[in-house]
């Protein structure tokens, strides 16, 4: 994949996740232990033998920054091509507040511009799997589409994939246009919303609009020109999970618990790479019981732990019960704190003999740095 | 000459032929440890914990594993604009080829990178001890007493005090005497084969030694009494911590069950003095639903469905149902397949014990070793 140029764009909507997403895009959400959302596309993408990609990275980021740096656990930090990463920028010159990416995309056109690659290969963050994308890449040269969409046919009983896009076909299984899925149909096309194109067709798309002014966002682009492009779509038949509401990014890390879809996120089709931190092994004491649970290293656990995933360098004291919670980095959990349907940010400290009961549909969250003490206890 | 610059050259050639089928592959600092470190590791990281960033690694023994590790030593922060991490195998020149006849000589046949680098100390390590120290403050302590030689010592259990190279000090650190492995110690500070010298005398008798027929080339037996001989300033850097050597397959598996006590005085989870280690990128540990683990560390990418009682696992290992392991360690790689009973056992690398087995007793001091072919049982 020598030839395609990645492009990432961190655009997804923080709004569903609360505190959560208080100083974090969406992309950025802690995940399964020990990852961010955004290292799956990424890490799809290198293992897949992109080696230039560029990070549309949002306004908060800070956070980004952080996470990706150089690129280096990616393999990115190159002296040809490697990780670029476009921060917004503000034009005081111009009377109208621009809202969507592609003005974003215009105003770094260069990037891509002088980019060696002739194809491009665009993608949001917020779809969770393991795709090999050379194979993906290869039928869309194949067939010599100008666009090529990525999708997988879903079959959504529990709604998870409301508000994502939505592939519709004609009678003849021809493409037709790209909706919006509300949950009408039990059965249906999704979207991943990874594109391949064609660099002189992405150029034309963002000349066009920025000429006409008929759109924002680049997706908008495309579906005001499909009958423009030839437009073939590519199957994607194995596991995805969707972070676009709470309730979604809750059940995608608890899902990690079946191993076999474990196995596939984390083995199928090369490893996921995430910053790395030193920590050393978890240490289970004396008074540990563990009983299905995802454990990160550099955690040091004394207390009962059941159906949860705990994020690297967290403290468990004797006499804790966790069930069902999602605790991440670096938290303290003193002893006797009693917690289920619980998310805890980073750096969280939980004091002695608190208890903090969530439910499924809702969990508790604990935000980023909170202490939180037993009334009475200061 | 830089002042004040100390460089670390890291003896990394050894066998270490008393850990058997744990060094058949690979040499004595490759051996893992700890869960997922390598012994290398700790003095490299102490290397970059206490801000020196050159250091040269004197490979010998097996280097493929070691060279492998390193790399260019990323994982320690020592891949430097200039200097940083250097692997220094011996090699041939026009009067042929030859091995590093001993320690001296390994750094006699390096002199032309020490004297690139232009440092005004050179510290010596061993690539074969489990310890956090910081060498800056050892430093200090040989500028501020003006020595010539600084020798880093620990004090010993005296019924140990046989089995080391002991030093005998006055009340200002000075040595007195080098006592080496004495049946009646006159003290217990032995010597951890930690060395600062200043580069500018030492040079001279590494070049000096090399001309001697029938030398030994090594630090402790030719080169440091031949200093202190002639009158060169030698003191002892006490340290306190933390300090083993894992030279048999017994010391091997308790420095590893150390990790679990709670009043280990290696604190790996110190997180002003992390020891670093290449990593390999595995998602974190599942513990399934029957799975019972007490007083045990666990690595990334392993699955835990049976029974572990103080046990040191490393990476990407597969305990199974009704399997129960007691007191051993597990390298990586490893499946411990159904109803399988171990205890006080060194399982190495990617061996699979098959269901049913059982090693060891509970009730028994003997240690046993499992490799793919065959188990070695030591006391």
């Amino acid at each position: 994949m020598k030839n395609c140029l990645g492009i990432i764009n961190l655009s997804e909507v923080d709004s569903p996740f609360g505190v959560l997403c208080q100083n974090r895009p969406a992309s950025m959400l802690p995940f399964a232990g020990r990852y961010r959302v955004i290292d799956f596309t990424l890490s799809n993408m290198v293992n897949s033998g992109i080696n230039n990609i560029g990070v549309f990275t949002g306004n908060k980021v800070r956070s980004v920054m952080d996470h990706l740096g150089s690129g280096q656990p990616w393999d990115l930090d190159r002296k040809i091509n490697g990780l670029f990463l476009f921060t917004p920028t503000y034009d005081y010159t111009s009377i109208n507040a621009k809202v969507g990416d592609l003005d974003l995309f215009f105003q770094n056109k260069s990037f891509v511009k002088n980019a060696k690659q002739e194809n491009i290969f665009l993608a949001k963050t917020y779809m969770i799997a393991n795709i090999d994308l050379k194979e993906a890449y290869q039928e869309f040269l194949d067939t010599g589409a100008d666009i090529g969409i990525i999708y997988k046919k879903v079959s959504d009983p529990k709604n998870r994939f409301i508000g994502c896009d939505k592939i519709n076909f004609d009678g003849k299984g021809e493409f037709e246009s790209i909706g919006t899925n509300l949950g009408m149909e039990e059965n249906f096309d999704l979207s991943l919303e990874m594109y391949f194109m064609k660099k002189n067709v992405y150029f034309d798309l963002l000349f066009d609009s920025v000429e006409r002014g008929n759109a924002n966002y680049l997706k908008q682009a495309v579906l005001n020109s499909l009958n423009k492009y030839k437009v073939h779509t590519i199957e994607f038949t194995g596991y995805v999970s969707c972070i676009n509401t709470l309730r979604n990014y809750f059940d995608a890390n608890m899902a990690i618990l079946n191993q076999e879809i474990s196995n596939e996120l984390f083995f199928e089709h090369g490893q996921i790479f995430t910053k790395v931190k030193d920590e050393p092994s978890t240490h289970y004491k004396k008074n540990a019981r563990i009983k299905n649970s995802f454990v990160a290293n550099g955690c040091q656990i004394d207390g009962y732990v059941e159906n949860s995933i705990i994020f690297r360098g967290v403290k468990v004291e004797k006499g804790c019960i966790i069930r069902n919670s999602i605790v991440m980095q670096k938290t303290h959990i003193d002893e006797n704190v009693h917690l289920n349907y619980t998310i805890l940010d980073k750096r969280t400290t939980i004091n002695k003999g608190v208890t903090l009961i969530g439910d499924p549909s809702l969990p508790y969250i604990g935000g980023k740095k909170a202490v939180i003490s037993k009334e009475g206890d200061i | 000459m830089k002042e004040g610059k100390m460089i670390a050259m890291l003896l990394a050639g050894g066998q270490g032929s008393r850990l058997k089928l744990l060094t058949q592959e690979v040499a004595k600092p490759a051996v893992p440890f700890g869960g997922k470190y390598r012994i290398i590791d700790f003095p490299l990281s102490n290397c970059s914990n206490s801000n020196i960033f050159d250091v040269g690694i004197l490979t010998q023994y097996k280097p493929y594993q070691l060279n492998s590790h390193i790399g260019i030593g990323s994982a320690w922060d020592l891949d430097r604009r200039s200097g940083g991490v250097r692997v220094l195998p011996p090699y041939t020149s026009e009067l042929g080829g030859r091995w590093y006849k001993g320690t001296a000589n390994a750094i006699y046949e390096n002199i032309s990178f020490i004297d690139e680098l232009d440092p005004e100390y050179v510290l010596i390590l061993s690539g074969d001890h489990i310890y956090k120290m910081d060498y800056s403050k050892m430093l200090d302590f040989h500028i501020q007493k003006k020595a010539d030689i600084t020798i880093s010592v620990v004090g010993v259990p005296w019924d140990e005090t046989h089995r080391f190279g002991i030093l005998n000090i006055d009340e200002n650190n000075f040595i007195t005497e080098f006592d080496e492995k004495p049946k009646h110690a006159k003290s217990n500070l032995a010597s951890m084969g930690i060395y600062i010298f200043n580069w500018k005398a030492l040079r001279s008798y590494l070049v000096a030694e090399e001309k001697k027929a029938g030398s030994a080339n090594d630090f402790g037996k030719d080169i440091i009494p031949q200093m202190k001989l002639d009158g060169k300033k030698t003191f002892a850097y006490e340290f306190e911590g933390y300090w083993k050597d894992v030279g048999t397959v017994k010391s091997y598996w308790e420095a590893n069950m150390d990790l679990l006590s709670d009043d280990n005085e290696l604190d790996l989870y110190d997180s002003n003095w992390k020891i670093y280690t290449k990593n390999k990128h595995l998602p974190p540990q599942y513990i399934a639903c029957g799975a019972s683990v007490t007083n045990s560390l666990i690595n990334e990418g392993c699955t835990v469905e049976g029974h572990l009682e103080s046990c040191v696992l490393f990476n990407e290992i597969l305990i199974k149902k009704e399997a129960k392991v007691f007191n051993t360690v597990i390298l990586s790689g490893v499946t411990i397949e159904e109803d399988c009973e171990i205890h006080n056992a060194v399982i190495m690398e990617d061996v699979t014990v098959k269901a049913g087995t059982v090693i060891g007793s509970p009730d028994s001091n003997i240690i046993y070793l499992v490799s793919k072919n065959k188990i070695i049982e030591t006391e």
